[in-house]
């Protein structure tokens, strides 16, 4: 009989050992397709289900509403797709990871499909504000302007030092200097291909889209009828260094890790 | 004209950025039925916003029962919402299907779910957006067939121009023959009107533009539908009943959306039907008879629903849950299963007894947030009238339990503008109110911090077909207004709050309710005067509707508050759910006499006509307390 038969869920919170103690298991998943159109708090509570479904021995929190522990990676602009996005899910039992990825995919949907998983450290930091630096990728198919022309209105963007600009009613002011690492544009087949690195703090993080629109606004460009965003990998920075998210994991700082 | 079936989802994809929500147009939910070869195709549509329709459970259950079909396939489409439309009229975008991403047009038939009257207006701007005639007349030789059904089907008149076929009863049986039948017909090549007439021979089925209207003396000045000449059609037509409805599959859900929905929960439809007589209520008569799922049905499916969904909470679903013969039984032993997995168990209202208290503690486990109760009228007097079958010390105790068992916050339900309704009744309900108040303040105390609150929920009573208030006025918006305002100046202590229904959005209810046939061109007319999402309180427009309603010559209070006289033929008495106009002309006489008349589940039978008619019974599994 199979895990997901016997296994279906948790047991009840008080009779669990305390967080610090329970396995801790990173997933690496893909946001893809149309899915790539799922606001975060709807893919928060689609990768829940799709946990619940497979029957993974996940924990429960002792709280009033008693939630799944499960931690996610910073939220992905909706529309923008991705290869790398995390979550971190509590288990009661430390199951083999490969049968871990092999119950989650079979209860997930395709173009949110688990690729790798691993147990990280129970005391590493909440993945959300540990991801800090990320690479992207911004495609403009039938693009009216060149990648020189572009990177020349990025490099505009780069000089005035912050965008400001509207989410919903609200202003947003963004400091391009410590966010944007580096940038790079191409002519590609059908376009321009845009990439850039980027480091976000607790202060905010550049939006690949909202640099674009700068860029184009600065050059005075055409924005294309569509652009396909992309997030290419994600990384913990410190002090220059880039770890990714399974590790190997150092000693970075006053930070535990294993 | 039919258009070719095809997958236009790229023609959606590239306004998803440019709307609100957009996981409301993916599709793609685990569940959902992708393989829709057909060759029959069907697509049911809820005419509102994904998050409100997808819980609907009429539709799940519609879309399973032809999807397992050899050779047929349903797809569901919910109305987009203003922006997306905007974009799609700008863009050319015809509406589509979710699953095939195909033009409704494109559909051998099309299937409203009529949920609420206020619906009207969103299943013409549907309609429109599909490309489809908004008239049953209008429509070409191989145009879809438009097919209607659910709770407001009960009086469909002022819709019935747009449908070319209404279900009614319980449609998971009568839908699939439906189906076969348009599909037999078009297979034939016959013309539009012999398949209208063919699906007028599948029982329960009403075929509007096979009746004419007949206003005379002897009816009130909307008319009665009569067979039209020369067509063999009932002169009634009898609603469907699914008489072994254990047989049923208990969880109809399979579908689980991506996005939050107003019921965000797997749920369980636990029994049909509710006996209990209230005598406003539409459901309450067009759902019988009872019929009970066994307990071990309940449990089993529910436990293995939620495997399949990964839900975390699942909603025990009826007209009355806490009627249920082994509803104890049933909430103790999914308890046990359920709740050592984080798994919350929800029962969507609760029995004004201390009986419904003790299953709100059975599903609430250690959590105690709002409790709330129905009592629908402030002085026993009004609530015999209504025959709502509880007393002041049901309400008391009631409350003094709750209060006990850890409850703070109370939410009570009331009814305003009900037949025989004076002031007294109105300020009856801020005395109740109070009393629970201060039995709270006895249990728990009187400090600040003892948060004993209770909230007061005012509704118009929108008197409905098939009620023993179908003849009843519905009070003047004007009055509403003042007893509202009565009701406030009643109400002294700052813990009880109180909301109540806009006078104005009821009015239009009550004349969609009420109104014949000749109503469509005051659902037209709004429609083209930019009304839609009526039930939104946003999007509601009062001055549109009494505009429209002068345009077409009437007035919205005249025709809503207008009194039927009780010999009078009515606009829907073509149409039966298999309760007897005797039956409800008796209760009618008894509510102005204050005379109650018991629950035939526990007391014998009442007389109601639904048993021999429909060749039927009610189903209890157990005894009912």
């Amino acid at each position: 009989m199979s895990r997901r038969q016997t296994q279906p869920f948790s047991a009840r919170p008080q009779e669990l050992p305390v967080k610090a103690d329970l396995a801790r298991l990173r997933v690496e998943y893909g946001k893809s397709d149309r899915l790539a159109y799922l606001g975060h708090l709807d893919l928060i509570a689609t990768i829940e289900r799709c946990v619940r479904r497979a029957g993974l021995p996940f924990s429960i929190g002792n709280g009033f509403a008693r939630r799944m522990r499960i931690q996610f990676s910073g939220a992905l602009p909706t529309g923008t797709s991705s290869s790398c996005e995390y979550f971190d899910l509590r288990l009661t039992e430390r199951i083999d990871p490969d049968e871990a990825i092999g119950l989650l995919r079979a209860a997930t949907p395709s173009a949110l499909e688990p690729t790798r998983a691993a147990y990280v450290a129970g005391r590493l930091p909440a993945l959300e504000a540990w991801l800090n630096h990320a690479s992207w990728e911004i495609v403009c198919p039938g693009a009216s302007f060149s990648a020189g022309e572009l990177l020349e209105g990025v490099s505009a963007v780069r000089e005035r030092g912050t965008i400001t600009y509207l989410r919903g009613e609200k202003e947003k002011r963004v400091d391009v200097g410590s966010s944007l690492v580096c940038v790079s544009a191409d002519d590609v087949e059908d376009g321009v291909a845009l990439r850039l690195e980027t480091r976000s703090s607790g202060v905010g993080a550049l939006r690949p889209q909202v640099l674009l629109d700068a860029a184009l606004g600065e050059a005075g460009l055409e924005r294309p009828r569509s652009v396909s965003a992309r997030r290419l990998a994600q990384w913990h920075e410190e002090n220059g260094r880039l770890v990714e998210p399974f590790g190997p994991f150092v000693t970075l700082g006053d930070t535990p890790l294993s | 004209m039919r258009t070719k079936r095809e997958n236009l989802f790229h023609l959606i994809e590239p306004l998803l950025s440019r709307v609100e929500h957009p996981a409301r147009y993916l599709d793609h939910e685990w569940g959902a039925v992708s393989e829709q070869d057909g060759p029959f195709h069907l697509c049911m549509v809820y005419a509102d916003v994904y998050e409100v329709g997808q819980p609907n459970l009429g539709v799940a259950i519609l879309y399973n029962n032809v999807n397992a079909q050899e050779g047929m396939s349903c797809e569901r489409c919910y109305l987009p919402w203003k922006d997306m439309a905007s974009l799609m009229r700008e863009s050319r975008v015809p509406l589509l299907s979710l699953e095939g991403a195909a033009p409704l047009s494109s559909f051998d038939a099309i299937g409203f779910t009529l949920a609420h009257e206020l619906i009207a207006t969103n299943v013409l701007e549907t309609l429109d957006l599909a490309g489809i005639a908004l008239t049953s007349a209008e429509r070409d030789e191989d145009d879809p067939i438009i097919l209607a059904g659910g709770p407001s089907a009960w009086n469909c008149e002022p819709l019935a121009p747009v449908f070319d076929a209404v279900l009614l009863g319980d449609g998971e049986e009568s839908i699939v023959e439906v189906c076969a039948c348009i599909r037999d017909a078009r297979a034939e090549g016959v013309s539009r009107a012999e398949v209208l007439r063919r699906l007028a021979r599948v029982p329960g089925t009403y075929v509007p533009s096979l009746y004419d209207v007949v206003v005379d003396d002897t009816s009130t000045r909307w008319g009665y539908a009569v067979p039209s000449a020369g067509e063999d059609v009932p002169a009634v037509v009898l609603k469907r009943c699914v008489n072994d409805f254990a047989a049923t599959p208990a969880v109809a859900q399979r579908i689980v959306p991506y996005m939050g929905i107003v019921q965000d929960r797997l749920s369980l439809e636990i029994l049909r039907g509710c006996a209990r007589g209230c005598r406003f209520c539409q459901a309450g008569m067009t759902y019988r008879p009872v019929r009970e799922r066994p307990a071990e049905q309940v449990v089993s499916c529910g436990v293995e629903g939620l495997l399949l969904s990964g839900h975390n909470e699942i909603s025990l679903t009826s007209l009355s849950t806490t009627d249920h013969s082994q509803c104890e039984e049933i909430l103790r032993a999914m308890n046990a299963e359920l709740a050592p997995r984080g798994i919350r168990v929800s029962i969507p209202s609760q029995r004004l007894d201390s009986f419904g208290v003790d299953m709100a503690a059975a599903v609430a486990g250690g959590k105690r947030g709002g409790l709330t109760f129905a009592p629908e009228a402030g002085s026993q007097r009004l609530r015999d009238v209504i025959n709502k079958n509880v007393t002041e010390e049901d309400l008391e105790s009631a409350a003094r339990n709750a209060f006990e068992a850890g409850w703070r916050r109370m939410k009570l339900y009331f009814m305003m503008g009900l037949p025989t309704e004076t002031d007294e009744d109105v300020v009856g309900i801020a005395r109740m109110a109070e009393r629970v108040l201060e039995i709270g303040r006895e249990v728990v105390g009187r400090g600040p911090k003892s948060g004993v609150s209770v909230s007061i929920s005012v509704a118009v009573l929108v008197p409905k077909a098939y009620t023993a208030f179908q003849w009843a006025p519905q009070l003047d918006p004007e009055e509403v207004r003042r007893r509202q305002q009565l009701l406030l100046h009643e109400i002294r202590d700052r813990a009880i709050r109180v909301s109540y229904h806009d006078a104005d959005v009821s009015l239009v209810e009550g004349a969609l309710s009420k109104m014949g046939r000749a109503g469509f061109e005051l659902v037209r007319r709004a429609w083209e005067l930019g009304c839609s999402f009526d039930a939104w309180t946003s999007e509601f427009d009062f001055s549109a509707w009494s505009r429209a309603a002068m345009e077409c010559g009437l007035d919205l209070v005249d025709v809503a508050c207008e009194e039927f006289a009780l010999s009078a033929r009515l606009p829907w008495d073509h149409t039966s759910p298999g309760v007897s106009k005797g039956y409800l002309q008796r209760e009618w006489l008894r509510a102005v006499e204050g005379v109650t008349t018991p629950d035939c589940t526990r007391e014998s039978c009442t007389g109601c006509g639904v048993c021999p008619s429909l060749g039927v019974h009610n189903v209890i599994q157990g005894v009912r307390a």
